[in-house]
């Protein structure tokens, strides 16, 4: 599902060099529930940036499904991430003028593959699964962190992508919330099948993962 | 709804206070902008349509007999009118525009005046009646008193001429005046009526019944003044109906039929003029073989020569007189002309009939005094073959002036007309679009004024729309960051920030619209009294005058739609254009 080879990543921060990732290699089978584990400033954004196509590398390679990333244009890149690939963010990131059934709909009436109906009713099915069922009109300034978060995820899963990338998404929830959002990634990971690779540096959330990539200084020091 | 339509008007509402300021700016450039034009096409409206459509019709049809233009008479009525009548598509009214200057006398004071004749036997339409009497407001009496027998020759003046002369309703003002044949002749007028008009040029205008101007003038009941056409919008059929009437009033060679009576000989002949400009001179000397008499030239306007095929009939001898009677199109009565033959010519074209030729000026002499019955309907009168050369040197019923479009045109045609000494009546078919072309000129160039001022105003806006926009990105970039990162194209997030400018400025517009109809509105209520002043020429009923058109106003609202659109292109480009994950990186 995701290849990485010798994945480098450098960027400018004044006149600085500062080099984010200094060699990655792994591989995550379809269906996986992966945690990237790391200190502050490891390179788990920027891993997960890099596969999640927002960001690209320095040097190496990286397929998604079988697809090299640095043979496509911007369209490309953008219907990739639309098409294969969920995104659930540490600031939930979701639009605050649309309201939560909107939200969720928003990657899919981006796609233009489905008629109005199909896309409320796999909306539906999602926010139900989430939990949210009685919050299906509220915007998202009225609800709670991990009601946000919920509906985070309930979009990222909208499109039934392949993979769906979480970057620390317990790290502005406390502990109780936080464990139930993980807890709900999985039994999504278990229900959809889904590959899921998300990023922590909390210790306590390492239960939840399949198999943990543990990087530090922006290099894989264990891959169990 | 649109994905993108429905983000863009949502995003309107987040930052509320930010756009309302910003919309309220638009607005007053939006009113500004409509208040302006509409008072610009108010002047042209007044101007053009209140003023030179009143006085000279949206079409006009001109005359001037023997390049006189105190001679504005056409001699067949009928003629005229029925080519109006074949074309009457969109004619509202159909005037004869008669009027006369001259010197009226009052109670120990003079001045001059124009006396304008009024139709009163025909209906007016309800849109001319509204236009009249917004104009002319009456104080004393009514229009239809010029039609009262008991006085003599009623009129109606305005209340500053009333004033200035001394006088009142009842009251007689002798009037001299020149007639249509040159003649210093002078009337007595009654006043049965007095108005008051805001338009200062038209308080010298003494109104008096149609007819009885024309009497005074010297018209008889088949002749007809200048004529003036107002038409259902003017700006779309005024030059189609122009050029329609133009194409059925090209002119005949004109001919008169009758008997040529010498010696107690009666023959059948049609005679005909000769032009005298010099280039048809020249033709003439070289087509016309004299074989008797002793003339210096066959295109002096002395001569009255007859063709060898009537000179055989008649044994005449140059020197010798006949005369020539012929019937006349109008009042069922002969005219008798006597000629003095001058010589005799040959001519392989006019060897089948009898042919009197004479020059162009003693021809029209007799034609349009005594207009001849149709020849048309004679099947022995002469007539040139349709390829001839003489076509184009024989004396035609009328001279018909080429259509023009612009006033440059026309002044240019009047200059090139002046040069010549014309003979017969010249008939010119105008719209007020070209005679009154530079009046279109003024509404365009205080629209640019206007422009020029309010783009400098929304220069100053557009600063607003770039500074609001920049701040509005600003405080979205991590949105533009997930937008872009869950899978929306740039070009969409471009779009998405264009339209929300798109919509703030429609929405304003349409508020600055309601404004500006709230502001004319308010402004038209105020009063000016300015009647001794030219600039109430730009007053109705003295109040300011705004016009506002829907296509003025769509095209105001797009132009500035265009440049908001044109403003919020580039920073919404740049926003479109962040990386997604720079752009998630972003923290205020």
């Amino acid at each position: 599902m995701i290849e990485i080879k010798g994945l480098k990543k450098n960027y400018m921060l004044g006149e600085t060099t500062v080099l984010a990732l200094r060699g990655i290699d792994f591989n995550v089978s379809e269906g996986e529930f992966i945690s990237v584990v790391g200190p502050s400033g490891s390179g788990k954004t920027t891993l997960l940036n890099i596969i999640g196509c927002v960001d690209f590398a320095t040097e190496g390679e990286v397929k998604i499904g079988g697809v090299n990333l640095s043979g496509l244009n911007d369209k490309e890149i953008t219907d990739l991430r639309l098409n294969k690939i969920g995104f659930i963010f540490q600031t939930f990131n979701l639009i605050p003028v649309l309201n939560v059934i909107e939200n969720v709909e928003f990657p899919l009436l981006l796609m233009k593959k489905f008629t109005a109906a199909e896309v409320r009713k796999r909306a539906e099915k999602l926010i139900e699964e989430v939990g949210l069922k009685e919050f299906i009109a509220h915007r998202p300034a009225e609800l709670s962190g991990g009601q946000r978060q919920r509906v985070a995820i309930a979009r990222a899963l909208v499109t039934n992508p392949d993979i769906v990338l979480a970057d620390e998404p317990t790290a502005n929830l406390d502990s109780v919330t936080g464990a139930s959002i993980l807890e709900l990634m999985k039994e999504m990971n278990q229900i959809e099948k889904t590959t899921f690779v998300f990023s922590t540096h909390d210790a306590n959330v390492l239960k939840y993962a399949q198999k943990v990539i543990k990087i530090k200084d922006g290099k894989i020091v264990d891959g169990e | 709804m649109n994905l993108i339509l429905k983000i863009s008007l949502r995003n309107l509402f987040r930052q509320k206070r930010r756009n309302v300021l910003l919309g309220i700016a638009i607005a007053f450039g939006v009113m500004i902008l409509v208040i302006a034009n509409s008072f610009a096409n108010g002047i042209t409206d007044v101007l053009l349509n209140k003023l030179v459509a009143r006085i000279a019709g949206h079409v006009s049809i001109a005359f001037s007999e023997k390049s006189n233009f105190n001679s504005p008479i056409f001699r067949d009525k009928e003629k005229i009118f029925s080519v109006i009548k074949n074309n009457n598509e969109g004619v509202r009214e159909v005037e004869e525009n008669v009027g006369v200057f001259g010197r009226a006398i009052g109670n120990g004071k003079a001045d001059t005046i124009i006396i304008v004749g009024i139709d009163l036997s025909k209906e007016l339409s309800a849109e001319t009646r509204k236009e009249i009497e917004e104009s002319f407001r009456m104080i004393e009496g009514t229009f239809q008193d010029l039609s009262r027998k008991d006085v003599e020759n009623p009129t109606i003046v305005s209340e500053e001429k009333a004033k200035y002369l001394k006088v009142k309703k009842g009251d007689i003002i002798r009037v001299r005046y020149t007639n249509l044949f040159g003649n210093d002749q002078a009337a007595r007028l009654t006043i049965v009526g007095i108005l008051k008009n805001d338009n200062v040029f038209m308080q010298g205008v003494i109104f008096a019944e149609l007819g009885n101007l024309k009497k005074l003038m010297g018209f008889r009941p088949y002749e007809i003044g200048n004529i003036s056409i107002t038409m259902n919008d003017a700006p779309k059929n005024a030059v189609k109906l122009a050029n329609k009437i133009h194409s059925q009033l090209k002119p005949d060679i004109a001919v008169i039929y009758g008997q040529l009576k010498y010696n107690g000989k009666i023959i059948n002949v049609s005679t005909l003029g000769f032009k005298t400009d010099d280039e048809s001179k020249k033709v003439l000397e070289k087509k016309i073989k004299v074989i008797n008499g002793e003339i210096d030239k066959v295109s002096s306007k002395k001569n009255v020569l007859i063709n060898k095929t009537l000179f055989d009939a008649l044994g005449i001898k140059p020197g010798e007189s006949f005369e020539i009677v012929y019937k006349n199109k109008f009042e069922d009565k002969e005219t008798i002309v006597k000629y003095n033959l001058t010589a005799v010519f040959a001519d392989d074209e006019m060897t089948d009939k009898n042919i009197v030729f004479l020059s162009e000026d003693k021809f029209y002499e007799t034609y349009y005094d005594n207009l001849p019955e149709d020849p048309k309907k004679i099947k022995d009168a002469f007539y040139p073959k349709a390829n001839s050369s003489l076509t184009d040197i024989l004396a035609t019923e009328w001279i018909l002036l080429k259509r023009t479009s612009t006033t440059d045109e026309l002044t240019k045609k009047y200059k090139d007309m002046g040069k010549g000494k014309w003979k017969a009546t010249i008939v010119d078919v105008q719209t007020m679009y070209e005679s009154a072309s530079d009046v279109l000129k003024l509404e365009k160039a205080l629209n640019l004024i206007t422009i020029s001022a309010v783009l400098v105003l929304f220069f100053i806006i557009l600063i607003g729309v770039v500074n609001t926009l920049r701040m509005t990105i600003r405080e979205r970039t991590r949105e533009i960051g997930t937008i872009r990162a869950i899978g929306m194209q740039k070009n969409d997030v471009r779009n998405t920030f264009i339209l929300e400018t798109f919509f703030l400025t429609l929405f304003a517009s349409f508020i600055g619209i309601a404004s500006a109809f709230v502001v004319m509105r308010l402004l038209s209520t105020v009063t000016f009294n300015v009647t001794d002043n030219p600039m109430s020429i730009l007053l109705v009923n003295s109040h300011l005058y705004f016009f506002p058109t829907f296509l003025g106003i769509s095209s105001n609202v797009l132009f500035i739609l265009i440049i908001a659109v044109v403003t919020a292109y580039f920073p919404a480009r740049r926003a479109a254009n962040l990386s997604p994950a720079t752009a998630l990186r972003h923290y205020e």
